[in-house]
């Protein structure tokens, strides 16, 4: 049996520990049902190595529960980049890194044969040219060499985009680097150029911080990728519910990629997308997502593209709700207490958080918020900020109303209020 | 071209650096290990650099025990394609006007002109960001952030005039701490100590957009200060403690809204149901609640009593608003 590493091949089977740990912050062994006990010790080990002092242990009643508790608003650097800088190699790989680019270091063009003859005469180390080859394609498609033809035969040399060199030349941009390694879009790559340079973040915090998004970057470029292509995408999701209900195999998904939907209040992120047999566009959560693939061009795309921008019109967060494309929406109106001479703050609170929706001054001191929306639920689980404020609700559908007046009424008896004597 | 590749990785950057010597020893082997890679890393990665039969070959041994790297010159740190694609996105971000000059902006666009983009703005878009974000755009913000943020780098001592939260006009000498960012704002602020008679006075946050005058003093703060010291002196004295039931998938929408926040769970086996402490910053209590509130009667405040007292407040203001004008026939 292979001994423990720190290093992993497969980044996604890490994604779903580190995510659990992460998110739930309690996590026993005997939760971790569907992999072996060895896995589940050699994962927990690993993901100690990165997260370093970020672990935490309680000892509980049912096992020792490992959680990650990190307060991300307070720290300087995602810890979970780490997943990203652990993977796998062989020792010829880290040989022919290093030897490689030390022979082109001097800028000189050179032919396959010259580089393998040239680690075998001055380094004393022995390659075949298949290896070398291989591996010169490899760092080629990288863009850490570059290759040109010069009549028949390819010449190879270093690329001669230093990130020292950028960094001395573009004044600022240490800085910026500094910024971006910690906020999306894909601050980890940002992050990987300051290690290169042996930079630290010493400038920023990022509050409302979500360091979970970084493991659903691996997705991203593929996706937007297909977006650029006008491309289908195949995928598989594993939603958490079915992984409880002991249903590991996932669901394999067909789907016309739009936009990736990034929520900074919910932690969640989306990929919103057409889903040709059933008609129809949904969103799904990256974090449930794995493996996509490129498929074939669709030739509807810009169509189906106008059509997706009109109903992002009616999204008020990234649900579609259950209409189809020819059904309707169904607008909703709230009105909401505020006493804009002493609290013009609720007023501001409501123009800065509305959204797609309408707000004018339906009164004293009462404001209405017309919403023409595909899902009254997210309306409502917004709205619900404003509790203390809700005067009336009108349209949407009758499910959502009732929630709302029996969830205040259960609410009112959770917290001790006078039992709800008028709304009977 | 793939982020998750070995040539970002800690291992590669461990030898990276110990090759920028000619000569190295096992000591410094151990050191670098420590410093640069994971935990453990010391257990599995210096037997791999210093030649032992099973060793990656990087360094032969010299007659006086030293390490002499096989390289001839020390290992250049070329751009990958991937990088360079994100750094060409980056230039069409808004926000990369506050760091760098538009001339410095157009020789980087120069430079990368080949390069294309890792993404455009358009492909992706931010569901539930507040609308009132600082306009980065405008040239008085661009030099207020830019002063603010050299203060923050070199510590200097600033006098700043900016509108409060609250409408009212303040002024003051800071030593400014850090920069914050917030992706739901997107707005900047800065961390800062008060200062009278060049004494800490007491702690804040300023919102670089409510700036409206700041001038650098010309001197800088000596007085070692911990950023531990700093957030703690914002912080609660005790943690919201929340009963968070599984009613509407509640403890899996809790804990990804809520992952941001340092929290200490415990859950109860019979029950399905979680206990969460959440720690978090006294000035945002306020959010903190109306955000709890939006869960409706799938989570409990149970602690502490003032936190529990506020909301049922709002709950009982709520209840007599439907009393007074809810459609009885919904109920």
């Amino acid at each position: 049996m292979a001994g423990f590493s720190e290093l992993i091949k497969n980044f996604d089977k890490t994604r779903d520990y580190v995510r659990d740990f992460f998110i739930y912050g309690c996590k026993v062994r005997s939760d971790f049902e569907r992999k072996s006990i060895r896995t589940y010790g050699d994962e927990k080990r690993r993901v100690e190595s990165w997260m370093g002092d970020y672990m935490r242990y309680d000892d509980s009643v049912h096992g020792r529960s490992v959680s990650i508790s990190v307060d991300s608003g307070h720290i300087p650097e995602n810890p979970l980049y780490n997943a990203y800088y652990s993977k796998s190699f062989t020792d010829n790989d880290i040989r022919l890194h290093f030897l490689i680019t030390d022979v082109l270091n001097d800028g000189q063009s050179r032919t396959l044969k010259e580089i393998t003859d040239t680690l075998n005469t001055e380094y004393a180390q022995l390659f075949d040219e298949q290896t070398v080859r291989n591996k010169l394609r490899e760092y080629v498609e990288e863009g850490i060499i570059i290759s040109e033809k010069n009549g028949k035969t390819l010449y190879y040399k270093l690329s001669e985009d230093r990130a020292d060199d950028y960094i001395n030349r573009y004044t600022g941009l240490d800085d910026a680097l500094k910024f971006f390694s910690e906020t999306q879009h894909f601050g980890i790559i940002g992050n990987s150029i300051l290690k290169m340079l042996g930079l630290k973040n010493d400038l920023f915090f990022i509050k409302h911080n979500y360091m979970i998004h970084t493991l659903e970057d691996i997705l991203i470029p593929e996706i937007i990728s297909a977006i650029n292509e006008k491309r289908h995408i195949s995928f598989r999701t594993f939603s958490a519910k079915r992984s409880n209900d002991g249903d590991s195999s996932g669901t394999e998904n067909q789907v016309v990629p739009m936009k990736i939907l990034v929520s900074v209040q919910t932690g969640r992120r989306y990929l919103a997308a057409y889903i040709p047999g059933l008609r129809r566009f949904s969103a799904f959560r990256l974090d449930y997502m794995k493996t996509v693939k490129k498929g074939d061009t669709c030739e509807q795309y810009d169509e189906v593209k106008a059509k997706f921008d009109r109903n992002m019109e009616h999204c008020f967060g990234v649900s579609f709700g259950m209409r189809r494309e020819t059904g309707t929406v169904t607008p909703m109106k709230i009105t909401f207490f505020a006493d804009e001479e002493k609290e013009h703050y609720i007023v501001e609170r409501l123009e800065r958080e509305k959204r797609c929706c309408k707000l004018e001054k339906s009164g004293e001191k009462l404001y209405t918020l017309t919403a023409d929306v595909f899902d009254p639920n997210e309306l409502m689980h917004w709205a619900k900020t404003f509790i203390g404020r809700i005067v009336r609700i009108e349209g949407g559908s009758d499910t959502v109303r009732k929630r709302f007046y029996c969830d205040i009424a259960r609410m009112n008896r959770m917290y001790g209020g006078d039992e709800d004597e008028h709304i009977q | 071209m793939n982020i998750f590749s070995e040539i970002y990785g800690a291992y590669f950057r461990t030898a990276a650096k110990l090759l920028e010597n000619e000569i190295t020893d096992e000591k410094t082997v151990r050191e670098t290990v420590q410093r640069e890679g994971f935990r453990e890393s010391v257990l599995f990665l210096p037997q791999k650099l210093i030649p032992n039969g099973e060793d990656w070959g990087l360094f032969s041994r010299t007659p006086d025990g030293k390490l002499k790297r096989i390289t001839k010159a020390s290992p250049v740190s070329v751009l990958t394609k991937l990088q360079e694609m994100w750094l060409k996105a980056k230039l069409s971000d808004p926000r990369i006007r506050l760091f760098i000059d538009d001339k410095t902006l157009s020789e980087l666009n120069d430079r990368l002109a080949d390069v294309s983009p890792l993404y455009k703005n358009e492909h992706f878009r931010f569901t539930d960001r507040f609308s009132d974000s600082d306009d980065f755009y405008n040239e008085n913000y661009i030099k207020n952030f830019r002063i603010a943020l050299d203060a923050v780098k070199k510590r200097k001592i600033v006098y700043i005039e900016f509108v409060s939260g609250h409408g009212k006009k303040m002024s003051g000498k800071f030593v400014m701490l850090k920069m914050e960012y917030s992706p739901k704002n997107d707005k900047f602020r800065a961390y800062c100590y008060l200062l009278r008679h060049d004494k800490i006075r007491n702690s804040g946050i300023i919102n670089i957009g409510r700036i409206t005058k700041i001038v650098d003093t010309g001197r800088i703060f000596r007085t070692p200060v911990s950023m531990e010291d700093y957030f703690s002196s914002r912080k609660c004295s005790s943690p919201a403690v929340i009963k968070v039931t599984t009613e509407r998938n509640g403890v899996e929408r809790f804990m990804l809204e809520f992952a941001s926040y340092e929290k200490h769970t415990v859950r109860d086996l019979e029950t399905g149901q979680y206990r969460v402490e959440l720690w978090y910053d006294e000035q945002d209590e306020t959010e903190l609640l109306i955000r709890l509130l939006s869960f409706g009667p799938v989570i409990e405040i149970l602690g502490p009593q003032s936190l529990r007292e506020q909301a049922k407040l709002r709950i009982k203001m709520q209840a007599e608003l439907i009393a007074e004008y809810g459609d009885e026939k919904d109920v």
